[in-house]
């Protein structure tokens, strides 16, 4: 690969982490209010909240602050919450595989399905398939996810009980690996579902378009005219080309992704990042409610690099060629 | 400017915003009042259950025929004035024969306040303290009568709040649905367009400066742009609800600060190939300042692609809006869709079955969504009619 391409997108990672870092620093330090205002109590003697105060290293200079801050972000070490008195950084790791697992499988269904319809549609331009797949795609695109995840629930877990109503795990849990795991996939099928339901539509809307255009260049017609087999004339001449295009449209929707895991861990109560930040958030437990961002922020950042390197890789003109892209 | 008037679209969203702003003050009442049972289904669903009625009880008692499923409640407000040397006994005849509901003794004045909800009333009738006391106040569909013996003179009112109430049933606190809906539209309309207009008007500003002074004041406005994009806002919105607090305001503020990147980059585009035209290097050597050329030629060339990104961009605030409602973060007074689906979502819409709590809030959003992107698209294709001859061809 093209290496200042890609120390250019390592470069670029690291400045908007940095800017989340920042922006986190200065949402809980220089907003209105004590950041340490909740857990004072007002009738505390001076010397107590001051005490309080060192002990959150509130009393340093803002600079010195945004130093220790800033390791401590880059160390993991976000403290003990101001709910639960336990640290922040172990109830995260218990909660991030949840996180990561609803956005990858949601992620990779709607993607799947999303691009194989978009590739059907833009095979039978003009035909009903296609304009069902653009209808659904337009109609996907207004409903708020929630309401669909609702309405969702209602249906297949109140009238028809096939999935559970909430929660990750049931209770009591099962036990045994397999069954534990089975459990696990039934408690998370229906919000897998509903945020692939919500997310092909786009997908296949963008990809038709692309293949649309692909599949009328002069080089699907030379393959054509090779006698090359349709199925490789289509996967692997018209769709190798809109590929990159692809990766990019990937890398563009990852934060929608997490605002989207968000507010579906919160609509199924599921274990995850996205349910600890809004108890943080409403419980004014600032150490969680920041480090919960921090890591949504930085599941976006990694995400995005790694789509990079992906694109990197699947373009011909990046991997090969020295221009900067 | 008529032909705008005559899309379907337009005229919808014309009614429902006098709905919205008009409605609530001819409808009389507060949203907040509990007009009936909790969770009573909307009144033309299951007719098997009773509507909500109201019987007035004088001196003679009142008689009531019923011929439906038990109501919801039982509940007898009023006033009895009485000899105080006499008893005062309510009595509840029923098809399974009499209950004595309470005896009163020693005064000359009584409020009565009972309703068969409450523990001790359950108790004094030897009731089961759990499930519905209807059930029992009334086992079987015939003639019932409640009699006051001893009184001088009664004047109670004797309400059943039925299983049905209003067009589309009541809320987990027997607030009536459709009063809610029309004053949630109060609030997404708001939002959604004051938010969009702010964020409009910043991008506005934004990309007009970056675009036209350039240099580094274009760089870093674009980097942080880049940034923006790149972050997941419903969190950092969800830490600003936190932290600013729930109000109207605040969250048009919350959301017009993460929705202007759009608008910034197609005004800025807009102004980098409009800055090298021949007309505006006429205009510069015709003597025109910077300002001039900016404030007279530049904002109304990017007036029309604004007006459009308004129309586009109020979809996605009023589904933030709802977002942030449903997850709890918004004034708790403050009646909006989102929040109704919030209260739906933890006070039991779901082991009630109460699906008139979710889809009328829920379809309100997506009604407003899909209206304000059909007015922006046909906005889009009437300043650029390629568009519209693209989506044909």
């Amino acid at each position: 690969m093209n290496r200042r391409w890609f120390w250019g997108r390592i470069l670029s990672s690291i400045g908007v982490l940095a800017a989340v870092l920042v922006l986190n620093f200065i949402l809980f330090r220089i907003m209105p209010g004590d950041a340490v205002g909740t857990i004072i109590d007002p009738n505390f003697s001076p010397e107590a909240k001051d005490r309080l105060r060192e002990l959150y290293g509130l009393d340093k200079p803002l600079l010195e602050q945004f130093f220790i801050y800033i390791r401590q972000m880059l160390t993991f070490s976000f403290g003990l919450s101001f709910l639960s008195r336990k640290p922040v950084w172990d109830e995260l790791l218990s909660r991030l595989p949840g996180t990561l697992f609803l956005m990858a499988s949601s992620m990779a269904f709607s993607a799947v399905i999303g691009i194989w319809l978009g590739i059907k549609a833009a095979l039978n331009r003009g035909r009903l398939a296609e304009r069902i797949v653009l209808r659904a795609g337009a109609i996907t695109a207004s409903f708020p996810g929630f309401f669909v995840q609702l309405v969702l629930i209602m249906l297949l877990a109140r009238t028809f009980p096939l999935f559970p109503l909430r929660g990750s795990v049931s209770i009591p849990q099962p036990t045994g690996a397999v069954s534990v795991t089975l459990d696990y996939l039934w408690h998370m099928a229906l919000p897998v579902i509903s945020l692939t339901l919500m997310g092909f539509g786009g997908w296949a809307l963008y990809v038709r378009n692309l293949m649309v255009k692909a599949l009328g260049e002069d080089f699907v017609l030379m393959a054509r005219a090779r006698g090359l087999s349709e199925g490789r004339v289509i996967y692997g001449h018209a769709f190798r080309t809109i590929l990159p295009p692809i990766i990019t449209i990937l890398l563009m929707s990852v934060p929608g992704l997490v605002s989207g895991a968000v507010i579906t861990e919160s609509v199924f109560s599921l274990h995850g990042v996205g349910t600890f930040l809004l108890e943080a958030v409403s419980g004014h437990d600032y150490p969680s409610a920041g480090a919960s961002f921090y890591m949504l922020a930085l599941i976006t950042v990694i995400s995005n690099l790694l789509a990079d390197i992906a694109y990197g890789i699947a373009d011909p003109r990046v991997r090969v060629g020295g221009r900067d892209q | 400017m008529t032909y705008i008037l005559r899309r379907k679209s337009v005229i919808l969203l014309i009614c429902i915003f006098f709905a919205g702003f008009i409605g609530p003050a001819l409808m009389g009442g507060h949203p907040s009042d509990v007009v009936g049972a909790p969770f009573a289904r909307p009144v033309w669903w299951n007719s098997q259950l009773p509507l909500s009625s109201e019987y007035s009880v004088g001196n003679d008692g009142a008689v009531i025929e019923w011929k439906k499923l038990p109501p919801e409640i039982f509940a007898l407000n009023g006033k009895i004035t009485a000899d105080p040397g006499s008893r005062v006994r309510i009595i509840w005849s029923t098809t399974e024969g009499d209950m004595l509901l309470d005896t009163l003794e020693g005064s000359g004045i009584y409020w009565i306040n009972m309703d068969g909800r409450d523990m001790i009333f359950k108790q004094k009738l030897g009731l089961p303290l759990i499930g519905k006391s209807t059930e029992h106040l009334f086992p079987s569909n015939g003639r019932y009568e409640i009699r006051i013996e001893g009184a001088s003179e009664t004047d109670l009112i004797l309400s059943l709040p039925g299983g049905r109430q209003g067009l589309l049933g009541t809320d987990q606190r027997g607030r009536d649905i459709l009063t809610l809906l029309i004053y949630g539209i109060r609030t997404s309309l708001t939002v959604g367009i004051s938010a969009t207009l702010i964020a409009s008007l910043l991008g506005l500003g934004l990309g007009l400066a970056t675009g036209y002074i350039g240099g580094w004041f274009d760089s870093a406005v674009m980097r942080a742009v880049d940034v923006l994009l790149s972050i997941p806002t419903l969190p950092i919105m969800m830490v600003l609800a936190g932290l600013w607090g729930k109000g109207l305001w605040q969250l048009v503020l919350i959301l017009s600060i993460f929705s202007w990147m759009g608008t910034a980059r197609s005004v800025r585009a807009l102004v980098l190939t409009v800055r090298e035209s021949p007309w505006v290097e006429g205009l510069r050597a015709l003597g025109a300042g910077r300002g001039y050329i900016l404030w007279r030629h530049l904002v109304p060339e990017a007036a029309p692609i604004l007006l459009a990104n308004v129309a586009l961009g109020v979809p996605g605030a009023i589904l933030a809006e709802a977002g942030l409602a449903f997850l709890g973060l918004s004034d708790p007074r403050l009646i909006s869709w989102g929040r109704m689906l919030h209260e739906a979502h933890s006070f039991g819409a779901f082991t009630e079955g109460a699906w008139w709590l979710l889809v009328p809030p829920g379809l309100g959003i997506v009604a407003l969504c899909l209206i304000f992107m059909d007015i922006g698209r046909y906005l889009e294709e009437k300043i650029d009619p390629r568009l519209g001859s693209a989506k044909n061809a």
